[in-house]
């Protein structure tokens, strides 16, 4: 049971992600940001991020003012610094902006605006950490060299504690009752987000933005590999509301369960023989339903066949085996010869054989178990050419059964199909219908 | 169904599943020794389907729900008391089925009610789960059942041959 939970928790999030690499393929122009993320989870070469070490760097920076300055966000984050390039830095401008507004309109509705005492106040579950993190970011953008050492490591203490915060999330979310909490969550991990990168990148700052500090950062970025990915999975779910279509949590989850049930239509489908024509889940769900119910009845028919013969009690497992493909050879050379010679006779026997059933099983209404394992048998997707292929199925044993013992079971399979109902089984049956007749 | 899945490893659900139930069956068989009388076939019948149902939910073990769904009623139909245990039960069900249905109201609204509940009447132990789970024990119960078919043939092949 807890393992099949956690199992379902860490699906959702795999498939948000699954889902969102096509949004963000999509709207590449506008989310560099977590192109740039993207591009670090695959491990990309260095010399893309020397191009986007900049890119993270400006976005410290732009942290840095943010986390220090009270209240002047969006005038200080418009204005770049001098070293920048107007257009990057605008992007990023927009892109913290853009996330911190998504943060706010997560939130419970504290109304604490843009200012620290908003991320003080998200945050009152850790608040030593965020404070230490952004003290260290602060301090990272004036001298860095060790303190990013130490940054990162809160960064990762904080990385624990968003997972905690992610499973509740993800518990939230399949209990159906996300409101505020798992948006708590979210909100939180996009601040702890900003905060991690910016004390991954701090340490780059230490380094004066040369190549080999770019070198350095996509090192650290694979040794945090896993802390990146996670992060990228919370940071999707921000970007999936973002887009407009669907913004409350409910929808969130319920196309998360959609994806899911979709999912497992189509493994379904792959199960069932004969499900690939239809279209529509009501059908395949029919479809699947008579699946499982023709395989009911047979085990059905079969214990009811079992219970009927007369056993023979030397019989164990280790000689079901040798017995099966003694018993396969012995009752393949006679239907062989047949089918080679005269293979009508040995379609008309079974045909009569499943008349002379049929009719004995017509006798009552009360022998519908037989019956319809029969008639379940003959119309269920797998020997559909039951008739047809009967001559082919008994040809095709004998070229196997002197094959390894692995092929026992199949050799025994087909035999069972072609020549499913011997006359003993029947006596059995209608002796059983009988008894069911009597009751 | 495929070749490749037919081994005879000892550890397979296959020959797990065939060692509990010739167990058992051979139990069955030697209890009451051989008797032509439709009253005797029809117990003994009973008891095949409960061993058959019983050695398949042991084989896959508890890691199931439908497999702990299958165990509980296999041992509560073998218990002296039926009705008790039965009445007991329904209400539990009941109740249940009743929070599910609740619950679970917008997932069969997508699908069709009529399919969805006939899937949770198939599938032991059906009635509590959300669509999802049902589909994934769906899918899991399926091939067991596959499996289970395919050794109770060969069993019975033996038998009458």
């Amino acid at each position: 049971m807890n393992r099949a939970a956690a199992a379902a928790t860490l699906l959702p999030s795999e498939m948000l992600h699954c889902a969102d690499m096509t949004v963000l393929e999509r709207q590449r122009a506008r989310l560099k940001w977590e192109q740039e993320q993207q591009q670090q989870q695959q491990q990309l070469q260095e010399s893309y991020f020397g191009d986007l070490g900049g890119v993270v760097f400006h976005q410290v920076t732009q942290q840095g003012e943010f986390e220090g300055g009270l209240g002047e966000v969006v005038t200080r984050s418009v204005k770049p610094d001098p070293g920048l390039v107007d257009n990057s830095s605008a992007w990023i401008a927009h892109d913290v902006m853009a996330g911190f507004v998504g943060a706010c309109g997560y939130g419970n509705g504290t109304g604490s605006g843009f200012d620290m005492n908003y991320g003080i106040a998200r945050t009152t579950s850790c608040p030593p950490t965020v404070v230490a993190a952004a003290a260290a970011a602060a301090k990272g953008k004036d001298s860095v060299g060790s303190d990013s050492k130490m940054s990162s490591a809160v960064g990762r203490e904080s990385f624990k504690k968003r997972k905690a915060d992610k499973v509740v999330a993800e518990d939230d979310t399949r209990d159906k009752r996300i409101k505020g909490c798992a948006e708590e969550g979210e909100s939180k991990i996009t601040e702890k987000n900003n905060n991690r990168s910016s004390s991954s990148s701090s340490n780059q700052n230490g380094n004066n933005k040369s190549t080999k500090s770019s070198k350095e950062n996509s090192a650290e970025t694979s040794k945090d590999n896993s802390k990146v990915t996670e992060v990228q999975k919370t940071d999707y779910i921000h970007v999936r509301a973002r887009r407009g279509q669907a913004t409350d949590s409910h929808s969130l989850a319920e196309r998360v369960r959609r994806e899911k049930i979709s999912e497992r239509m189509k493994y379904l489908q792959d199960l069932v023989p004969g499900c690939n024509k239809i279209t529509g889940k009501a059908g395949m769900l029919d479809e699947i339903i008579n699946y499982v119910q023709s395989l009911q009845r047979q085990v059905e028919f079969l214990s009811m066949k079992l219970a009927a013969v007369n056993p023979r009690l030397d019989f164990n497992i280790d000689n079901l085996f040798a017995k099966e493909a003694f018993s396969a050879c012995a009752t393949n050379f006679p239907t062989m010869g047949m089918s080679s010679d005269m293979t009508n006779p040995a379609y008309l026997q079974l045909n009569s054989v499943q008349q002379q059933l049929v009719s004995c099983c017509g006798l009552d209404m009360g022998i519908n178990p037989p019956d319809m394992g029969i008639r379940r048998t003959i119309s269920a997707p797998i020997p559909e050419t039951f008739l047809d292929s009967s001559c082919f199925t008994q040809i095709q044993p004998p070229s196997t059964w002197d094959a390894d013992l692995q092929n026992l079971y199949n050799v025994a399979f087909d035999q069972g199909r072609s020549t499913s109902f011997p006359p003993q089984a029947f006596a059995g049956s209608i002796e059983a219908s009988n008894m069911k007749m009597e009751m | 169904m495929s070749p490749q899945r037919l081994s005879l490893n000892p550890r397979s659900l296959k020959s797990r599943f065939t060692k509990g139930f010739l167990r058992s069956l051979r139990k069955i068989h030697k209890e009451r020794p051989t008797s032509t009388s439709p009253r005797e076939i029809f117990q003994r019948y009973r008891k095949v389907k409960t061993a058959a149902d019983k050695s398949l939910a042991s084989a896959v073990g508890s890691g199931r729900a439908w497999s702990r769904a299958m165990l509980c009623k296999c041992k509560n139909q073998g218990k002296r008391r039926p009705v008790l245990v039965r009445r007991i039960n329904n209400n539990r069900a009941m109740k249940r089925s009743e929070l599910t249905e609740k619950k679970s109201g917008d997932d069969d609204e997508e699908v069709g009610f009529d399919q969805a509940s006939g899937l949770r009447k198939l599938v032991p132990g059906g009635q509590a789960m959300d669509l999802c789970r049902l589909l994934e024990e769906a899918a899991h119960y399926i091939k067991c059942l596959n499996t289970q078919v395919q050794v109770m043939r060969c069993i019975a092949d033996c038998y009458t041959t």
